[in-house]
């Protein structure tokens, strides 16, 4: 334990002299840098640059000022893509990450048959944006689909969940939680790092399982949590091919399933109009980058990192 | 230090970006170029499924055994993928030579520079065997940007062997009106019980319908100068009468509907035999009865015994690009595509009835009952002039009828407000175009 | 590079061994029953789809459609013959070049990210902060307004229809994804194990390929799979970045299938998606033991 109170009066002793990390750091970060550079920076700002222009992908871009932002306000199709996005990010991020990390516990620790389920529960999400997910989808999800048969079994007669406005949306939703499987992973090798010793501790204080989990397993993968958070936020804000693949490029029906990417990819690739797509492009990132803020500032409450 | 050197860098990219954006549209050098004795490689794409792709590349075989210094690529996607790589490529400056285009596109590609006058390559391309009429399909103000490759009608496809196993008989296609093909849609869904409806509600991928409905009510969907044209009252009753279909039985629930029409052709109600009639283009019928299964018939429209209407569309064209390096190689590409009869009989109507009269008849020999069947089809009805191409920034059109129709369908609109939302959307889009 | 260098220090008793070594109660054996019912039904539901398709991989045409369930009556392995040879090259080509898009991708992630990690993650710099906002502002913008201006630079350096505009931006460590994922693992280690190393006179290269790697091992495992996963799924910039058949890979050959305008060959494009499938899983399933080697297993202190 002394030594080890030691060694944390060094670090805070080491974390002071910064001259020579400048430099190892530049070195770690040459590829980084070397890409950001020469391959992010310039189609990043040359899509800022569009936001201000109409831009037809043939033509040379014409200045048009703030026009683009301005018709933002404006656009009605635009404000119901918002709300479906929000429904769709405050809904599907939540629910997918509890069965994540709740699929992640108890896979964990020795189960018989765990290599079975872990590949089980990971293989949706290995079809990914596969063409064969729109097939699927409506095989399920439709008037004559598996969810139908089964709520007839119990005599509840269905509907055509994807094609109904209001149920569209849901599907969705389902299809994204079904691809748990990628958070999951990243939850198994988060628990993985935790060292054992810390359980064993715990254990022979008499800690019970609950105790465990709160003041052990939490704050130890509170990284990884705030991880999977920020990251899967982001990503679900960015959502497209599922929707794209069921809807078939619509975002329909009545546009109930019409995702912010979706919409703004219509207007670049179908409209022709990227500089409205690009406005569109930066003011999501605005959203997504206030939301993330948000979420770095709140991480000061409940993430615990070891330095 | 390190951060002005990275400024540096970051201006030399934007330069870069910024010189590369506004790729240049002046058009062709003109009058016939030469054809190159050296080595040429060419690039042709086209959208499609699998056996397009097979029959295609057998027709580049072909041709380059016939021109053995010129290379052609054959680049394949489908329909989707299609376009978001024509629009990528051609904003780069990179776009193939010889680009397979479609109706709804022509414009507004044409009219943003990205397509070569076709007149210009005249010496390599012959077009004498083409219908005054049906080459102008593709020319917008005398300029020929699109060679059509094939002929189509819209038709109304009927399951004969379900009208048979519920005893309906066929209704006359010379007299019909649309309240008939309600009331016998009325009938076979009666008689389907729930499984199987009259009619394959239209709306979805209808633009030719709609354009139908305009003309047999004496106008038209777009106006010479590119305006959307269409009468409000002839909308309004469009979608009124797609609300009937709905409501009156004749056609499935709207979410069946909308879940047929959101698939691919092989999934459409038509295809499934879930409904026993149908709108399409008459060259699809080969596709739908080998996904049906059962036997299908071409029927004229109804309302076309009261007003003439019907027109031929091009399936599809060729179109070669402005900016193509070898204008002269790709006009003998399009002038291979469209008249040599070897290259047809690989074809056959995969892109659709040839427009070519020569061509058709060379290939008659090799078609199949379901093709016959589409040809004789624009032999039987009485067409008119066609519309104006659609014009640039309408090729929403499809997806704005869609997005209406599915409004008005679930309750959501009134047949009077999707009518008047449908014009000044699609207007909106025309004007923001130019 | 990454695994090589990985020398695990001794191991400890696995503790898995003791908790097995533990007598089952009554109440522990019907709550593992349980457990195991709830995880397989679980895994049924997960999986019921995936089954589907690969039994409509094995049906004719037609009946695609009209069955949604898992008996097979007409049993059609031509599918995967006719896929095999549907289109311009045989199907295996493809999986050839998908497979050196992914190998280059994940070679690329693997070396560019864990280093751009470490430094954020251990090192003290002007200005990280800022950067890593930087960072994680370039995966905020969506893909399609930036495809274009990028298309445009890669056509420019004449890389358009080779595999470099796909595999050299994983090289520069543009996936800020796994730049940030592994950022958090090396934070999530403790600080301890490289004070120590540093005192022994180890510089940064030396602490991160000695000590920090061979920790982060799960953590390069998780980044080796998604990498293989997302390269070989990714479908939109292949798309616009390969042109000729001969390059196209898995996803775009695919797609090729379905087209929405004319007769799609369904069983044959269902049995490609199952055989395009069939690699990740293999990739999965024998990758997915490296996850399970944390330091937990391999000893840590």
């Amino acid at each position: 334990m002394s030594t080890l109170d030691e060694l944390r009066g060094l670090r805070r002793r080491g974390a002071r002299s910064t001259k020579r990390d400048n430099k190892a750091a530049f070195w770690f970060l040459l590829p980084w840098f070397a890409g950001l550079v020469f391959i992010t920076a310039g189609p990043i700002a040359a899509s800022l640059g569009l936001g201000f222009t109409k831009y037809n992908l043939i033509q040379p871009p014409k200045f048009i000022g703030l026009g683009n932002f301005a018709r933002i306000f404006g656009d009605e199709r635009l404000h119901n893509a918002l709300r479906v996005t929000f429904t769709y990010v405050l809904v599907s991020v939540p629910v997918q990450l509890a069965c994540a990390l709740g699929v992640a516990m108890l896979l964990d620790r020795g189960l018989r048959g765990l290599a079975f389920y872990r590949s089980a529960f990971y293989l949706p999400s290995l079809l990914g944006s596969s063409v064969a997910i729109a097939v699927l989808w409506r095989q399920i999800f439709g008037t004559e689909g598996l969810v139908n048969r089964v709520l007839g079994l119990v005599g509840i007669s269905g509907h055509g969940w994807i094609s109904d406005p209001d149920s569209a949306l849901s599907t969705l939703i389902v299809l994204n939680v079904w691809t748990f499987g990628a958070p999951m992973i990243i939850f198994l090798a988060g628990l993985r790092q935790i060292p054992r010793v810390y359980y064993e501790a715990a254990a022979i204080d008499g800690a019970g399982k609950a105790t465990r989990f709160r003041r052990i397993t939490l704050p130890l993968l509170s990284p990884i949590i705030f991880f999977n958070l920020v990251l899967q936020i982001i990503h679900a804000f960015q959502s497209f091919t599922q929707a794209f693949v069921v809807s078939g490029g619509t975002g329909g029906p009545a546009d109930s399933t019409m995702l912010y990417t979706l919409y703004l990819y219509q207007q670049g690739f179908a409209r022709f109009d990227m500089g409205y797509a690009s406005a569109l492009a930066w003011s999501l990132l605005l959203i997504i980058a206030g939301i993330t803020g948000l979420n770095f500032w709140a991480s000061r409450f409940w993430v615990f990192y070891d330095d | 230090m390190r951060s002005r050197l990275l400024r540096h860098a970051v201006w030399a990219v934007l330069l870069t970006m910024t010189a590369a954006l506004p790729v240049a549209c002046s058009s062709s050098s003109g009058g016939g170029d030469e054809l190159s004795a050296g080595p040429v490689t060419l690039r042709f794409s086209w959208w499609g499924a699998d056996d397009r792709h097979k029959r295609t590349q057998q027709v580049i075989d072909l041709f380059q055994k016939k021109h053995p210094n010129v290379t052609v690529r054959g680049e394949f996607k489908d329909w989707n993928s299609y376009w978001d790589s024509l629009a990528t490529t051609v904003a780069a400056n990179d776009a193939p030579d010889v680009i397979q285009m479609d109706e709804l596109y022509l414009a507004s590609y044409a009219q943003r520079g990205a397509l070569l006058d076709l007149n210009t390559e005249k010496t390599h391309l012959k077009t004498g065997d083409f219908d005054p009429k049906a080459l102008a399909t593709g020319a917008i103000d005398a300029q020929q940007y699109g060679l059509p490759v094939g002929l189509g009608s819209y038709a109304m496809v009927a399951n004969t062997d379900l009208l048979a196993r519920y005893g309906i008989p066929l209704p006359d296609d010379n007299t019909w009106s649309w309240d008939d093909l309600k009331k016998v849609g009325e009938q076979v869904s009666k008689a389907g019980g729930g499984a199987v409806w009259g009619v394959q509600s239209p709306g979805f991928s209808d633009a030719g319908g709609l354009q139908i409905r305009a003309r047999q009510a004496g106008g038209t969907l777009f106006d010479d100068k590119g305006k959307v044209a269409i009468a409000p009252e002839v909308l309004t009753r469009y979608f009124a009468y797609l609300l009937d279909l709905a409501h009156g039985g004749a056609a499935p629930p709207p979410s069946v509907t909308i879940e047929k029409a959101g698939g691919t052709l092989s999934q459409s109600a038509v295809a499934t035999n879930a409904t026993a009639f149908g709108f399409y283009w008459n060259t699809q019928l080969t596709a739908l009865s080998a996904a049906s299964g059962q036997k299908l018939k071409l029927l004229k429209l109804p309302g076309e015994a009261q007003a003439h209407a019907e027109y031929y569309k091009p399936s599809m064209f060729w179109s070669v690009s402005a900016r193509s390096q070898h204008p002269a190689e790709a006009a003998l590409l399009l002038d291979f595509l469209a008249n040599d009869p070897d290259a047809a009989k690989i074809m056959l109507t995969d892109r659709g009835v040839p427009a070519n009269r020569t061509i058709r008849t060379a290939i008659d020999g090799g078609l199949k009952p379901t093709d016959k069947a589409a040809a004789d089809y624009l032999n039987r009805i009485t067409v008119t002039d066609p519309p104006r191409v659609t014009p640039n920034g309408a090729s929403t059109v499809e997806t704005i009828l869609k997005r209406h129709t599915e409004d008005v369908l679930f309750g959501r609109a009134t047949p009077d407000k999707a009518a008047q939302a449908f014009i000044a959307e699609l207007q909106a889009d025309i004007d923001a175009a130019r | 590079m990454t695994t090589e260098t990985a020398t695990p220090p001794a191991t400890a008793v696995p503790p898995r061994a003791r908790q097995r070594a533990r007598r089952p109660s009554a109440r522990g054996v019907l709550r593992t029953a349980g457990k195991h019912l709830g995880l397989l039904l679980l895994a049924v539901l997960m999986l019921y789809p995936v089954l589907w398709m690969v039994v409509s991989s094995l049906r004719p045409n037609d009946e695609i459609f009209r069955s949604p369930g898992l008996v097979l009556d007409h049993l059609r392995v031509q599918n995967y013959a006719d896929g095999w040879t549907a289109l311009a090259s045989p199907f295996g080509h493809y999986l050839v070049n998908s497979a050196i898009v992914v190998l280059g991708c994940i070679v690329g992630n693997l070396v560019s990210c864990s280093m751009a990690a470490y430094a954020f993650a251990r090192l003290e710099f002007t200005g990280k902060r800022w950067w890593f906002a930087v960072m994680l502002g370039t995966i905020m913008l969506p893909v399609h307004v930036i495809i274009v201006p990028q298309y445009i630079l890669f056509s420019q350096l004449g890389w358009v229809n080779t595999f470099l505009p796909l595999i050299v931006p994983k090289v520069l460590a543009t996936d800020a994804f796994f730049v940030f994922l592994m950022v958090q693992f090396i934070r999530g280690l403790p600080r301890e194990l490289d004070e120590a190393a540093r005192i022994d006179g180890c510089g940064h290269p030396r602490i991160f390929l000695r000590i920090i790697l061979p920790l982060m091992k799960p953590a390069l495992a998780t980044t080796t799979i998604f990498t293989f996963i997302w390269t070989w799924n990714d479908f939109f910039s292949q798309l616009i970045y390969l042109t000729d058949p001969q390059m196209y890979t898995v996803p775009v050959a695919l797609r090729s299938f379905v087209d929405a305008t004319s007769t799609t060959s369904w069983g044959s494009l269902f049995a490609m998606s199952v055989l395009s499938v069939l690699p990740i899983f293999l990739a999965f399933l024998f990758g997915q033991r490296y996850l399970v080697r944390g330091i937990a297993t391999t000893g840590g202190k």
